[in-house]
């Protein structure tokens, strides 16, 4: 080590100091989350998996008659986008997004990093506003590469048949483009709020392999517990039923309700684990590491 | 915002007290630091000095007490408590998949804005040169040692808060590292150090707390250290450990000759006792094989210190810190 004048006893600029802003906070979330391998693997997988699944399933001289969409998928480009669709929400949607959000605030325990970051001049509150927003906004940024991966493999490599919707109806491709793409869509809320959920288990279990399990078990839990008879009930607090609020847009008539019970009940999950994921990190201390 | 001016101690511990459960971690601990200063905390392991670190940098939360860094304190100015403070607790951890030269830039933008770029200055100073474009999981222990200094001077702090830098790296290093520290000291920055080893607090250091089980058990310069400190005590072999026991009661009642634990004698005494006692048995013709101090004699107070009688000890501390 060698000779040193960096001891500043007294700064001429100690007034002009700020502390980091929630700005700063996500731009090193972000370039922590792009140099990791996981992440850009995972968008990759999500932009290919699609291709390969379109290509094997297309290629079938049976099409999947028992699921929704599936009779047709074979031979329409659009059912295929939807068979696609429904097989993603039922646990690969929670699964994409909990790899990186279940890993956000564990991986600070697993590097013993917290107490590298919480030293520096930015506080607990905006470095966990700035992993929560770096782990949705990844989230529906690997929901919109799957979709789009999903439609545009499907519309290619199947074809632009006019659709037949849920209820028999003749749905014309210009047409079903828009209702795919908005049942696509309708996977953001829940996706968003699984986001939150393997984010609280994040915190809390300060595991990563528990942050990003748990939220996928959750989810399977309730599809199982949602596909039960008699439990109509809880079905609309159930954060998988939202996953299948898009039927209605393939209905005749159109029918959005569900839909908006999903944007509510996602927004009321997210938020609840949310405050409890901040009220962990807030009171904790930081003993490891 | 609170204005922070000159008067303020660098570091300012009022009674403070952290519980893990029934175990008290750090017990009614007070010292302060002053502006320029080079304190030593020192203390055997589980004494309770990180506990005491993490609370100066907000990661844990006293049960009681109060901490203020420049007059600032966590429960009115939260982070802005920070400013100017820099350091590391325990070994410094960095994200092994970015190269150090992303790890510093990263922990810049934590910083805030207001602080020059001093990112190839600090590289420089601790050595990492050449290396700062490779990934840190490649690094050295030392290596991420030094990282972590470079993090810490990255902020241009006031106020350096180490614990135990020195641990875990090798002679050179640690000499390395005790060299850097008294030079930041020289350039007027205030350090906040802590250390199990007696002589890196009495190399470098104007002021030590040294603590026990959580309490302070004593408070106060080197210099009163070194008076507070017992007579060296002396390993003695000989050709013949009766005649030199027999020699000692007779004629040198100054010294204290008792058979070591683990043979041989000790004897204990002034200087000026122990060389008349050691030409006495030079004299006696007895063979004399070896004569090596055990410990230097503030290594012995602080195993007094912090082995023996933590009671009364204690009470002294307390003392000593109003
Ligand atoms: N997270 C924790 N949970 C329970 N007990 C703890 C925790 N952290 C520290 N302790 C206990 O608090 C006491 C003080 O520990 P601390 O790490 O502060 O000691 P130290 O002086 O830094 O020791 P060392 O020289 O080994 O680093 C020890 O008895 C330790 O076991
Ligand atoms: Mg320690």
């Amino acid at each position: 080590m060698t000779a040193s004048t960096l001891a500043s006893p007294r700064p001429s600029n100690t007034c002009a100091r700020k502390e980091a802003g929630l700005g700063s906070a996500i731009l090193w979330e972000t370039r922590k989350l792009r140099a990791q391998l996981r992440s850009r693997a995972l968008l990759v997988g999500t932009l290919l998996a699609p291709v390969a699944v379109v290509l094997v399933v297309g290629a079938q001289s049976r099409p999947p008659k028992d699921s929704l969409f599936g009779r047709f998928s074979t031979e329409n480009g659009f059912a295929m986008s939807l068979l696609v669709l429904g097989f993603a929400s039922q646990w690969i949607l929670p699964l994409v997004t909990a790899i990186v959000a279940g890993d956000a605030f564990a991986s600070e325990d697993q590097h013993g990093t917290w107490k590298t970051v919480l030293t520096r001049s930015v506080s607990r509150s905006r470095l966990f506003w700035a992993k929560v927003l770096v782990s949705v906004v990844f989230g529906l940024v690997a929901l919109v590469v799957l979709a789009a991966a999903t439609i545009g493999a499907s519309l290619l490599i199947v074809g632009r048949q006019p659709l037949t919707g849920l209820s028999g109806q003749l749905i014309e491709p210009g047409a079903a483009l828009g209702l795919v793409a908005a049942s696509w869509a309708t996977m953001a809320p829940p996706l968003i709020a699984f986001t939150c959920l393997a984010l609280l288990f994040s915190v809390w279990s300060r595991n990563a392999a528990v942050g990003i399990a748990a939220p996928v078990v959750i989810g399977m839990v309730m599809q199982l517990v949602g596909s039960l008879g008699g439990i109509e009930a809880i079905r609309p607090y159930l954060l998988t039923t939202p996953f299948e609020a898009w039927h209605g847009l393939l209905a005749e008539p159109r029918f959005t309700g569900p839909i908006l019970d999903g944007v509510l009940s996602s927004a009321v999950w997210s938020g609840a684990s949310l405050v409890a994921a901040f009220l962990v990190l807030r009171h904790r201390d930081i003993t490891g590491g | 915002m609170t204005l922070t001016t000159d008067a303020d101690p660098a570091v300012d511990v009022v009674g403070v007290t952290k519980r893990y459960g029934p175990l008290v971690a750090v017990d009614d601990v007070s010292l302060r630091v002053a502006p320029g200063e080079v304190y030593g905390i020192l203390g055997p392991n589980g004494a309770g000095k990180t506990t005491l670190l993490r609370m100066l940098f907000g990661l844990i939360r006293p049960d009681s007490g109060t901490i203020a860094v420049f007059g600032r304190s966590w429960s009115r100015d939260d982070v802005r408590t920070l400013d100017g403070v820099a350091g590391f607790i325990e070994s410094p951890k960095f994200y092994p998949y970015l190269t150090g030269r992303q790890n510093l830039e990263g922990l810049r933008l934590l910083d805030g804005s207001g602080l020059p770029d001093r990112l190839e200055e600090v590289l420089d100073v601790v050595d990492l040169t050449g290396r700062e474009d490779d990934k840190v999981g490649g690094y050295s222990y030392g290596m991420r040692q030094r990282l972590g200094v470079a993090a810490s001077l990255l902020r241009s702090p006031r106020l350096l808060v180490l614990d135990e830098p020195a641990n875990g790296l090798d002679p050179g290093g640690i000499r390395d590292m005790r060299a850097l520290v008294k030079r930041l000291a020289d350039g007027g920055l205030t350090v906040l150090l802590s250390s199990h080893h007696m002589d890196e607090v009495e190399e470098i250091c104007d002021n030590v707390t040294i603590m026990n089980r959580g309490s302070v058990a004593f408070h106060g310069t080197i210099d009163d250290l070194r008076a507070m400190a017992p007579d060296p005590g002396h390993l003695l072999r000989t050709g013949d450990d009766r005649q030199a026991v027999a020699i000692g009661r007779a004629r040198h009642p100054g010294v204290v000759v008792e058979p070591a634990p683990d043979g041989g004698l000790v004897a204990t005494g002034s200087e000026r006792d122990l060389s008349a006692y050691v030409a006495d048995l030079v004299r006696a013709e007895v063979p004399l094989l070896a004569f090596t101090p055990t410990r230097t004699p503030l290594e012995a107070l602080f195993f007094m210190l912090t082995d023996a009688r933590p009671d009364d000890v204690r009470l002294r501390g307390k003392e000593a810190v109003r």
